[in-house]
């Protein structure tokens, strides 16, 4: 016994030392390898920043500005006249119908699951919401093309034209003739399409709203809409404007499935049942047969997109911390 | 047992607390039966809480206690089987009524958790919030109800400048004392705690002690605590349960002093739980 713990105090000093030495190698090397990987997004993200200005280079030397606000889009006239007015309206427009119709609907779902929903019931319809994120957007493209789209012109369409008839403002929006490739059946698409975003989002952070808390709120005699309106939503708003978010850029940057039932047409119409085209639906549309100035006018509409996007998740996180200094956090 | 455990004395009743004369009945159980599912939680439960009277729960972990409490405002109605048997009065109310308006009831008895849960508001809110519930009062009327409210809950002196921050932003202790604030604004008749100062320090436990015996002049209370100086303190009788049974109930005096079941005895003095 006595022997042995000897030789371990003679060797100790000396075997430690080594043994950290490997350690740190160790570390070091893996300290290097993370580090890598997280420089590896900033090259990549600003690799592709720079081949988008590159490309668009000379879009932007032949428009400048007033690419952003020309609707003519014509890459066949003589020299070609390119503007971006049309796609981006149709970006914007598509997005906010889609999330205006997303964000009740999956918020909805969110709640009837968590708060609701017996018990048996929770299961399918969380499952049908997973796989409803499942499903490829180009199927997407493909049921809006022969399904929603006929059917949305000989229903739907015809009796908010009807209704709507004279209305001022509201009157323009819904206006005819209805058509199977419009804005808004590209945005009811979308809205479909970001649902399970919202709705996943919402219920993870509905469940980890304390169950004390919601007893609190029902122990004051709430309703279950009271205690979901004025405890479980502040208590998760930040969780849900980022589920919020991620749905948003979503639908920004969809391409397929926009591409098959907006209609792909420049022109900007005030009714949202007439044909129109997003940004990546335009690019998707035209690219494989563009070149030269018509080439870097679609890169650049790319660079706007990115741009776009960028805008719109800023302004979004510029609310959320608004929205937390208002709450007193 | 060893001799040892025999040091552990009861804990001393404190002196101001003879027993009071029998008041009339608030809250009636008669044969109250409790299941989790097929589990059988609190078996044949007889007792009635006296009006404005502090009734305590003592018993260890897991005995039925705080599952009592939550029978009392019908919280285990928001937990798919969960059941209760048996009868329950609230003056001459049947509280197991299926039909019966859950919203009114909890507004009739109110309740303070473990752990405090202040809604994610602000001070003022978190009082008016209950308040809107059931009245519709002008904004200055509302401000003299928040005010008394945090009075009630000892709490005005401490906020009355920040009534605007979050409820989150205070100690555990005032978070507490606003919960009961915030019960109180409703105007209930009874008001269950369930222990509700596990988690705070003694300063603030002794506060909210003070708070319990003052709010028993006008309400009737019911008070689940693992700590029995706490139940001799603050109430007027206890309950000992056992294993989802009620071992004994009585003056809480004469639970500490001279009780009448061995297995009270062994609890209150320290032998098991």
């Amino acid at each position: 016994m006595a022997v042995q713990s000897d030789a371990i105090d003679d060797a100790g000093p000396y075997d430690r030392a080594k043994a950290l030495s490997a350690f740190k190698l160790g570390d070091v090397t893996f300290y290097w390898i993370t580090r890598l990987s997280a420089i590896s997004v900033l090259l990549i993200l600003g690799g592709i920043i720079i081949s988008l200005i590159v490309g668009a280079f000379p879009a932007i030397k032949e428009y400048g500005l007033s690419f952003l606000w020309t609707q003519r889009w014509a890459p066949s006239a003589d020299p070609p006249v390119l503007g971006a007015l049309g796609p981006m309206y149709g970006t914007l427009v598509t997005s906010f119908i889609a999330m205006l119709i997303a964000i009740p609907v999956g918020l909805g779902i969110a709640i009837f699951l968590t708060e609701l929903c017996p018990q048996w019931l929770r299961r399918p319809i969380g499952m049908a919401v997973e796989l409803l994120a499942g499903i490829p957007s180009i199927i997407y493209g493909m049921w809006g093309f022969f399904v929603l789209g006929p059917f949305l012109a000989n229903t739907f369409q015809p009796f908010m034209i009807r209704v709507f008839d004279g209305v001022p403002v509201l009157g323009a929006i819904f206006a005819g003739p209805p058509s199977y490739l419009s804005l808004f059946n590209a945005a009811l698409i979308l809205a479909i399409m970001v649902l399970p975003f919202i709705t996943s989002i919402s219920v993870d952070v509905f469940k980890t709203v304390p169950p004390v808390l919601k007893e609190a709120a029902y122990g004051v005699g709430c309703t279950t809409w009271e205690v979901v309106r004025s405890v479980v939503i502040p208590y998760t708003r930040v969780g849900i404007i980022g589920g919020v978010m991620l749905a948003l850029g979503r639908a920004l940057g969809e391409t397929m499935a926009v591409t098959f039932i907006i209609g792909n047409s420049f022109r900007i119409s005030s009714s949202i049942f007439a044909p129109g085209t997003t940004i990546s639906a335009a690019i998707a549309s035209e690219f494989a047969e563009s070149d030269g100035l018509h080439q870097s006018g679609l890169i650049l509409l790319g660079l706007l997109l990115f741009v776009l996007t960028f805008f719109v998740l800023a302004a979004a996180r510029l609310m959320l911390m608004r929205l937390e200094t208002k709450a007193g956090k | 047992m060893s001799e040892m455990s025999v040091s552990v004395s009861a804990p001393t009743v404190h002196p101001g607390s003879q027993p009071l004369p029998e008041a009339p009945a608030k809250v009636t159980a008669r044969n109250l039966n409790f299941y989790y599912g097929e589990h059988h939680a609190l078996k044949n439960i007889n007792l009635a809480l006296g009006t404005n009277r502090v009734t305590a729960f003592i018993g260890p972990s897991g005995c039925g206690k705080s599952t009592l409490l939550r029978i009392f405002n019908r919280m285990y109605d928001l937990y798919p089987g969960q059941r209760a048997t048996g009868q329950l009065l609230l003056d001459h109310t049947n509280m197991l009524d299926p039909k019966l308006d859950l919203n009114l009831l909890r507004a009739r008895v109110g309740m303070v958790f473990q752990k405090p849960t202040p809604f994610p508001m602000t001070i003022y809110e978190n009082i008016a919030f209950g308040i809107r519930l059931y009245e519709k009062i002008s904004k200055s009327e509302m401000d003299d109800r928040v005010e008394k409210a945090l009075r009630g809950g000892a709490l005005w002196n401490e906020v009355k400048d920040k009534l605007n921050a979050s409820g989150l932003s205070l100690s555990g202790g005032q978070q507490q004392r606003l919960c009961i604030a915030r019960t109180v604004a409703v105007r209930p008749e009874v008001i269950l705690f369930d222990e509700p100062c596990s988690a705070l320090d003694p300063i603030s436990t002794a506060k909210v002690e003070e708070l319990i015996q003052e709010l028993s002049e006008n309400y009737t209370i019911a008070i689940v605590t693992h700590n029995m100086q706490q139940a001799a303190r603050v109430s007027d009788k206890t309950a000992f349960m056992y294993l989802g049974e009620l071992i004994e109930f009585d003056d809480t005096s004469k639970i500490f002093t001279s009780p009448s079941d061995r297995r009270t005895q062994d609890y209150i003095t320290g032998r098991f739980g």
